[in-house]
């Protein structure tokens, strides 16, 4: 079931936008368009979002990401192509119905937060309820709901910026919540703030999701910041979306050089998962002793971890408890490592030998003691 | 280069709007004047220290304790230097305009902040608006409202119209686009994102210009003096033109007394309707900020302050009944209370022969009503029918470019002093000067200049173009325009100094009773003969009122009697000018009959 679907769409900006579509279809470059003072800043874009999802739109700043946010609640009327919300065409809806659908079905979180300052921060989580006329009690009531979602009751009585960053764009997402709108839009809302913050606002943004199950777009410019929320990613670059997928397919499939010089850097041990990397069980009794054992969704940053404890294969387990796969630590190393094949053997004159163990329960030799001794 | 007709077109141009649009203009006028007077009559009615009192208690709701307790002292202040009156006329000319110019200004803002062409287009509107001298659409703007306080007002809003505009529109643009982008993005209507976002973010700066609207109101107070404006500005125009610098200073002092009161209120205003303002209020009074000179009334408190202040004040208002005139007996009341509209410009002659004129009008029972202007707004204004008649034109000589030109519409009554004479003058310490040609060759001596006038008078013109030119003194001097203020001003200066000066003079004029002056005489016989002094009225005049028309054509008044009557009139001082003409009526028992005869 598709919320929001985008057809073709393209935005360009300039004297003669029609005209800049028509030489983009025609094959010319951003660049051309750009000579003669047109900016393409969306071009071709297709995409479907699913119901309950977090579709993650992500490129480096300039990428369009912003621009291709606003066509999907009519803010920037695409140039070209169409969105359709619920199967509805938004390009062809009258100023009055698209103003409907903007206060009761799609709402937006920003970048900098865009509270106003000249309301309390109650006031700011009901303004959606107040442009729909919501009487004043009830619009109180839902409002102090949202911020109690967003971890904010008690504060409704403050303004907006006696509020920290993190807790100003709790605000702003209180504000979309409240108006019970079931798709959000959020543009690059978590990147003003600090790394720790922003973790605690993505953690709590999936945790929210697991009860509420909106439908988002989220707009970002951090690779891992798309990995962890992300259902599913769109890679943009220069106006175009050049891949759509998971995760993980965008981090072991890269569609181009693009996007594999993109995720590069990526940590991945916190995007793949066990799911992903484990082999089928060599052996039966695999998960018979009573090792410690993973799912399928651990990341392999935990695996690792697992990994280093248990004296074979760590087995994966999934919900009923059944083993669906091994994950051996050569293969650990090559997932983490962007490795493909087999192990090569050496080639030189001696061949090293495996260091021996240390003894499982164990413990390796406190350093302080070997020190004092 | 051929000569661009620009200024024909112009004329020809403000002709045909008041020939075609006479009665638009005339439904303006009549909605500004009869806002002005409402203002005026509200303002004037309680006793000047109870209004001090009401307007510092709203200084203090505003700002506190300091600020009341000054606000009361300044006030005080204008009352005890008697410009309560003048200064009442001038709040309500200022509020009316800035009134005025809000209604027009804000929305206009609005809609440039929205529109980048119609901003562009009013941009340089704008600045011509704000940069054209005041003067120059001032007396073509007596043509389409009359004299009065009405071209004052529109002059006042042309010139403050801009910043108005200019800093709505910028308070709206400043406002974070994020926000607009925000509140739409929630589905809120164009219109609404104006009034829930904009527009309150856009306060603070809104009210700012507000606050430069009221501050270049006032500016122009002393402008709008001229022409009939009244108020604080005639009493300052009046004091440059006869070099009174202590009643200068008063009005002056007045002025800013009232342009400050009013700039500190608007700031404060401006911060309490705004929500950021209030917020930054609440902030700022900390649990022990409650010291006496900090406190500030509850909202409450001080609407009771006020309404009891102003019920007093209206019940004192009532009670008092104003000044009654003292009741005009059957048999002299010829005029039976029908107004007459007497002009003058702030000359000492003109003074005295004008309140002589209300006196006896009013003893014969009219309601005359005596405004000041400057020359050119007085000809204007007659000429269009606006003011009655006035008595001070010196004729045929100085007035004579205004003569010329407007002497289709105006009636000559004939001269009631004469004859005058014009005059180059010096100090009598000037040795070895005593008539014109003594001037030749020694141009050195006086920096080869003769302080000059008015450029418009005739009195200049026949300089220039004869009397040089008799005695062969041009090139060897310069005549400066200016003033009469200014050529006195000179005058007195030089004086102080023991410097040789030659100025351009006329008798009667006060300054020789003032300086020790010699005034070069004239063999050639190039100044022609004097001037006599006339009576002008506006064509038709004789027709509505042939009585008094009879008794101006009649008046006349010999030397001891004008000397006497300014004489009688400068000590009443100013303010007072129709006690010191009652004294001297007084003292000339039969005059009032011999003047004004009822049979
Ligand atoms: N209103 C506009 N007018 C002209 N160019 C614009 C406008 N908005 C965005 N652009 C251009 O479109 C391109 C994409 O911008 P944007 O969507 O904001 O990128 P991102 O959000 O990925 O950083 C940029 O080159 C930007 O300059
Ligand atoms: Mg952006």
């Amino acid at each position: 079931m598709y919320r929001l679907q985008a057809e073709h769409l393209y935005k360009v900006f300039g004297a003669d936008p029609e005209d800049g579509v028509r030489r983009l279809e025609a094959g010319a470059g951003r660049d051309e368009l750009r000579e003669s003072g047109t900016t393409a800043a969306v071009i071709d874009a297709s995409f479907d979002v699913r119901e309950g999802e977090i579709f993650v739109v992500m490129g480096l700043s300039g990428s369009g990401k912003s621009t291709l946010l606003r066509t999907l609640n009519g803010l920037n009327p695409p140039t070209a192509g169409r969105v359709l919300f619920d199967g509805r065409d938004l390009t062809a809806l009258s100023p009055r119905e698209l103003r409907r659908v903007r206060s009761h079905g799609i709402s937006m979180v920003f970048q900098h937060f865009a509270l106003f300052p000249h309301r309390s921060v109650l006031q700011n989580a009901a303004y959606g309820l107040e442009v729909q006329g919501v009487g004043r009690r009830e619009r109180e009531e839902r409002a102090t709901r949202a911020l109690e979602l967003t971890g904010l009751s008690g504060w409704g009585d403050s303004w907006p910026d006696e509020l920290s960053g993190g807790m100003q764009q709790r605000v702003g997402l209180a504000r979309a919540l409240a108006t019970d709108a079931d798709v959000l839009l959020m543009d690059e809302s978590f990147s003003a703030l600090d790394p720790l913050i922003r973790r605690d606002m993505q953690d709590q943004l999936l945790e929210l999701q697991r009860s509420l199950k909106k439908t988002i777009v989220f707009i970002t410019h951090d690779l891992n910041e798309a990995m962890r929320l992300g259902d599913r990613v769109a890679v943009m670059r220069d106006g175009r979306i050049v891949q759509i997928g998971t995760p993980e397919d965008i981090l072991l499939r890269p569609a181009d050089d693009y996007v594999s010089s993109f995720v590069h850097d990526v940590d991945r041990s916190r995007v793949l998962t066990a799911g992903t990397v484990m082999e089928p069980p060599r052996r039966p009794d695999a998960g018979d002793c009573r090792c410690e054992t993973v799912a399928p969704r651990t990341p392999l940053a935990d695996v690792l971890q697992v990994s280093a404890r248990v004296p074979h294969p760590v087995a994966v387990r999934d919900q009923a408890g059944e083993v669906v796969g091994v994950i051996a630590k050569e293969r650990l190393l090559a997932a983490l490592g962007d490795h493909d094949g087999p192990v090569t053997p050496c080639t030189g004159d001696t061949a090293h030998a495996a260091p021996p163990a240390a003894a499982p329960g164990v413990p390796a030799q406190p350093r302080k003691e070997a020190a004092s001794a | 280069m051929p000569r661009l007709p620009l200024g024909d077109w112009t004329d020809s141009a403000v002709t045909y709007l008041r020939d075609h649009f006479g009665p638009l203009f005339d439904v303006i006028s009549a909605v500004v004047s009869g806002m002005y007077d409402g203002l005026d009559a509200v303002l004037q009615a309680p006793a000047p220290l109870l209004l001090a009192g009401i307007l510092a208690v709203l200084a203090l709701w505003l700002r506190g304790l300091t600020a009341g307790v000054l606000a009361f002292a300044g006030l005080a202040v204008v009352v005890s230097v008697q410009q309560w009156d003048e200064a009442m006329d001038t709040l309500s000319l200022v509020l009316v305009a800035t009134v005025i110019t809000i209604v027009l200004a804000v929305p206009l803002g609005i809609w440039s902040a929205r529109n980048r062409t119609v901003s562009a287009a009013l941009r340089p509107v704008l600045d011509f608006m704000q940069t054209m001298p005041a003067f120059v659409y001032l007396i073509p703007g007596i043509f389409f409202f009359g004299v009065g306080q009405v071209p004052g007002i529109i002059a006042t809003i042309v010139f403050s119209l801009p910043p108005g505009v200019r800093m709505t529109e910028l308070g709206i643009r400043q406002v974070d686009e994020e926000l607009v982008e925000a509140a739409e993005a929630f589905g809120t209507a164009p219109r609404s994102t104006l009034l829930r976002v904009q527009l309150p973010l856009a306060l603070p700066t809104i009210m700012a210009g507000v606050n430069q609207v009221i501050m270049l109101a006032l500016s122009m107070v002393v402008i709008s003096g001229m022409v009939g404006g009244g108020g604080l500005g005639a009493s300052v125009f009046t004091a440059i033109s006869q070099v009174d610098i202590g009643l200068g200073f008063e009005a002056g002092l007045s002025v800013v007394i009232l342009a400050m009161y009013l700039d500190r209120v608007t700031g404060a205003l401006g911060t309490r309707v705004s929500p950021l303002g209030r917020r930054a209020m609440a902030a700022a009074a900390s649990p022990r900020g409650t010291r006496l000179w900090k406190y500030r009334p509850q909202t409450s408190v001080a609407v009771v302050g006020i309404v009891a202040l102003a019920l007093t004040a209206g019940g004192m208002g009532v009670l008092g009944g104003g000044d009654e005139k003292a009741a005009v007996p059957e048999a002299d009341d010829v005029g039976k209370g029908r107004q007459v509209d007497i002009g003058y410009i702030p000359w000492d002659e003109g003074i005295a022969s004008t309140y002589l004129w209300k006196e006896l009008l009013e003893r014969r029972g009219y309601e005359p009503k005596v405004t000041q202007y400057d020359v050119g707004a007085l000809y204007t204004g007659m000429s269009a029918g606006r003011v009655d008649f006035e008595t001070d034109s010196w004729l045929p000589v100085t007035h004579r470019s205004y003569w010329e030109k407007y002497k289709n519409e105006l009636d000559d009554y004939g001269s009631w002093y004469g004859p005058t004479s014009l005059e180059l003058t010096v100090p009598s310490y000037v040795k070895g000067i005593d008539s014109l040609a003594d001037l030749k060759g020694k141009g050195k001596q006086f920096g080869g200049r003769i302080i000059g006038i008015e450029p418009g008078a005739g009195m200049m013109k026949m300089l220039n173009d004869t009397v040089l030119k008799k005695y062969g003194l041009e090139g060897e001097y310069q005549v400066t325009t200016g003033s009469t203020a200014s050529m006195l001003a000179q005058l007195d200066r030089s004086m102080k100094a023991k410097e040789p000066v030659v100025v351009t003079l006329w008798s009667p004029h006060w300054a020789y009773s003032e300086h020790s002056l010699k005034k070069l005489k004239d063999p050639l016989g190039a100044w022609g003969k004097g001037d006599g002094i006339h009576t002008l009225a506006r064509n038709g005049f004789a027709g509505d009122e042939p009585k008094v028309a009879k008794w101006l054509r009649d008046f006349r008044l010999s030397e001891k009697e004008l000397t006497g009557l300014e004489g009688a009139v400068h000590k009443a001082g100013q303010g007072h000018e129709q006690d010191g003409v009652r004294d001297w009526l007084d003292a000339h028992p039969g005059l009032t009959d011999r003047l004004a005869p009822v049979g």
